[in-house]
């Protein structure tokens, strides 16, 4: 499809991906060692003081949690790589170029969306491929064996893989919405860094004053929280099902697709 | 063919109606028709704000009409299947990624468009831009930049080329060459639209003028033509010590006198060698004759007086 194919060339014929490429392997490695910490002391029976316990302390869950090291931050930047293939097209002017070579505007926005995918597997396979080098060598070394039998480990690496992708395609929705370049990539930073935080605090504050824990699984409105609970699976009192989280960030990806198409092709370009 | 038939619209013609765009309470664009014919450079001219820049969006589908509509031979821009390879069009001159070279920036629309990639290349030498291929756009110096903007017009080798401003920060010798350029292009049997607010340069370069004001359309036609239309024709400049004696061995002619502030008579409805001729007869000494024909700066003056207020 050419408007994908112009689309990936638009990212690649400049640094952009290259600074967000650096951002996520810097990540990928500062994960991996404070994970490989973790996995080394839970295993050895230190779990509690790191309050892994339960569920999460098994060896397969530990390295589960090793073979997707760097994926919180890497799903940020995959997040402002889509906002930056929007935003990129008003801060550049670049958008009533890209407009003239295709005036069914809903294309070009499909076209983004589906490029934006591409990028997010991208950005998971090279994650993963070296979150796996390393972390077989890393449990291996230290006779864990490599767990990478481990249906855990499995369902957590492609679990990854949709959150990447969905993501990207987050970022695209968010560009719409917001042109302003700094804006958006300044909102979404700030709300997926802080926003998590503040959300969880504010569902704790709210479940005491309910007196109910039961509260806390409605995190999952939030899509970086919903993204946890997709990933690392396991039911609790206090997380809903790892499809609840699925399902709510797939609804978050159509919603912000769906009005990115609409608000594009409603949009005056001047 | 009964008369109120209209004739069919012609490949490459540009065909506007009725076009109007209302911003809040401004009527940016009201009620506009005009068309642009094929093999003929066509001025779009009209005060700063007079509407040319949303029209030629309008045209382009890059903003949507509150009434009316636009066509480039007899389809709208939106329904054109490889709308690049009908219609050209330059309209900033600063709409590239900054980091991106001028190469690949041109790339990413063959991409788009379904060209084949040496078009970007082809497009970059018929411009004169080859030596700046790898280099960024931000290092592009203004002419640079719309040399690029037109190759990207030009990549789908379009029969219609529509250009907002293209002169604009160009030096003389670009301008020479955008006006040969165009004419070119022109004398291919291609539509040229161009909108401009440089007049000297319009006349040299367009063979039809629209003219606009306050989103209304005010004069179309050749520029012969529209020049010539104005009351004001052909005026003969002349100074002399002796005005007055001049003025009454004028008035047997049905001419008209009026004196600028330097004292200059500008006579019009008589040529100079009548009033060479009448002042050689009265003994009146003369220090200038000059024939003065209107130019379209002064009649575009004329047609959009008190229509340029900001709105």
């Amino acid at each position: 499809m050419n408007l994908v194919r112009s689309e990936l060339l638009k990212i690649r014929t400049t640094s952009t991906w290259w600074w967000l490429g650096i951002g996520a392997l810097l990540s990928i490695a500062l994960a991996f060692v404070f994970n490989a910490w973790v996995v080394n002391e839970t295993l050895s029976g230190n779990g509690e003081s790191l309050g892994v316990t339960g569920e999460q302390a098994t060896p397969a869950a530990q390295a589960a949690n090793l073979y997707t090291s760097g994926q919180y931050l890497g799903l940020m930047f995959v997040m402002l790589i889509g906002i930056l293939m929007v935003t990129n097209e008003f801060f550049h002017q670049t958008a009533t170029t890209t407009f003239l070579a295709t005036p069914r505007r809903t294309s070009v926005i499909l076209g983004k969306l589906v490029a934006a995918s591409l990028l997010g597997f991208a950005f998971w396979l090279v994650t993963t491929v070296i979150d796996l080098a390393a972390g077989a060598l890393f449990l291996s070394l230290n006779d864990h064996g490599t767990l990478l039998g481990e249906w855990t480990v499995h369902r957590a690496l492609l679990f990854n893989l949709l959150a990447y992708a969905i993501w990207t395609v987050l970022g695209v929705g968010i560009g719409t919405l917001i042109t302003n370049q700094l804006g958006a990539v300044i909102t979404a930073a700030v709300l997926y860094l802080i926003g998590t935080q503040v959300v969880g605090l504010l569902f704790l504050l709210l479940a005491n004053w309910l007196d109910t824990m039961s509260v806390i699984k409605w995190q999952v409105i939030w899509p970086a929280a919903a993204s946890q609970i997709m990933i690392s699976g396991g039911e609790s009192e206090m997380t809903p099902a790892w499809w609840v989280g699925a399902l709510v960030l797939v609804g978050y990806a159509l919603l912000s697709g769906v009005a990115g198409v609409l608000i594009t092709r409603r949009r005056d370009i001047s | 063919m009964s008369d109120g038939q209209r004739s069919p619209t012609r490949d490459g013609q540009i065909v506007v109606s009725g076009l109007t765009k209302v911003y809040r309470n401004v009527r940016a664009v009201d009620n506009l028709s005009f068309t642009v014919e094929p093999g003929r450079v066509t001025g779009f001219l009209g005060p700063n704000g007079a509407g040319k820049t949303t029209t030629l969006r309008m045209l382009l589908n890059l903003v949507t009409p509150t009434a009316g509509e636009a066509t480039v031979g007899g389809r709208r821009y939106a329904d054109l299947t490889d709308p690049l390879r009908h219609v050209g069009a330059v309209l900033e001159a600063s709409s590239a990624h900054k980091g991106r070279t001028g190469l690949n920036h041109l790339r990413v629309i063959c991409a788009a468009a379904g060209l084949p990639k040496r078009r970007a290349d082809e497009a970059l030498a018929l411009v004169g831009l080859t030596p700046a291929a790898k280099r960024k756009f931000k290092g592009y110096s203004l002419g640079m930049k719309q040399r690029l903007g037109i190759a990207a017009a030009m990549l789908g080798d379009p029969r219609v080329l529509i250009l907002d401003e293209p002169a604009n920060g160009l030096d003389p010798e670009g301008i020479r060459w955008m006006r040969g350029f165009l004419k070119s292009l022109a004398q291919q049997g291609r539509t040229v639209l161009v909108s401009s607010h440089l007049l000297s340069e319009m006349q040299l370069l367009a063979d039809d003028v629209v003219i606009i004001a306050a989103g209304q359309l005010v004069r179309q036609g050749p520029v012969d033509q529209v020049i010539g239309s104005m009351a004001q024709g052909v005026r003969v400049r002349v100074r002399t010590p002796q005005a007055d004696v001049l003025t009454a061995a004028l008035k047997a002619e049905s001419v008209t006198v009026a004196t600028d502030e330097h004292g200059t008579l500008l006579i019009g409805g008589v040529d100079a060698p009548t009033v060479g001729r009448a002042a050689l007869t009265a003994g009146v000494e003369l220090h200038e004759l000059t024939t003065e024909r209107p130019d379209l700066e002064r009649v575009f003056l004329e047609l959009t007086a008190g229509k340029a207020d900001i709105r």
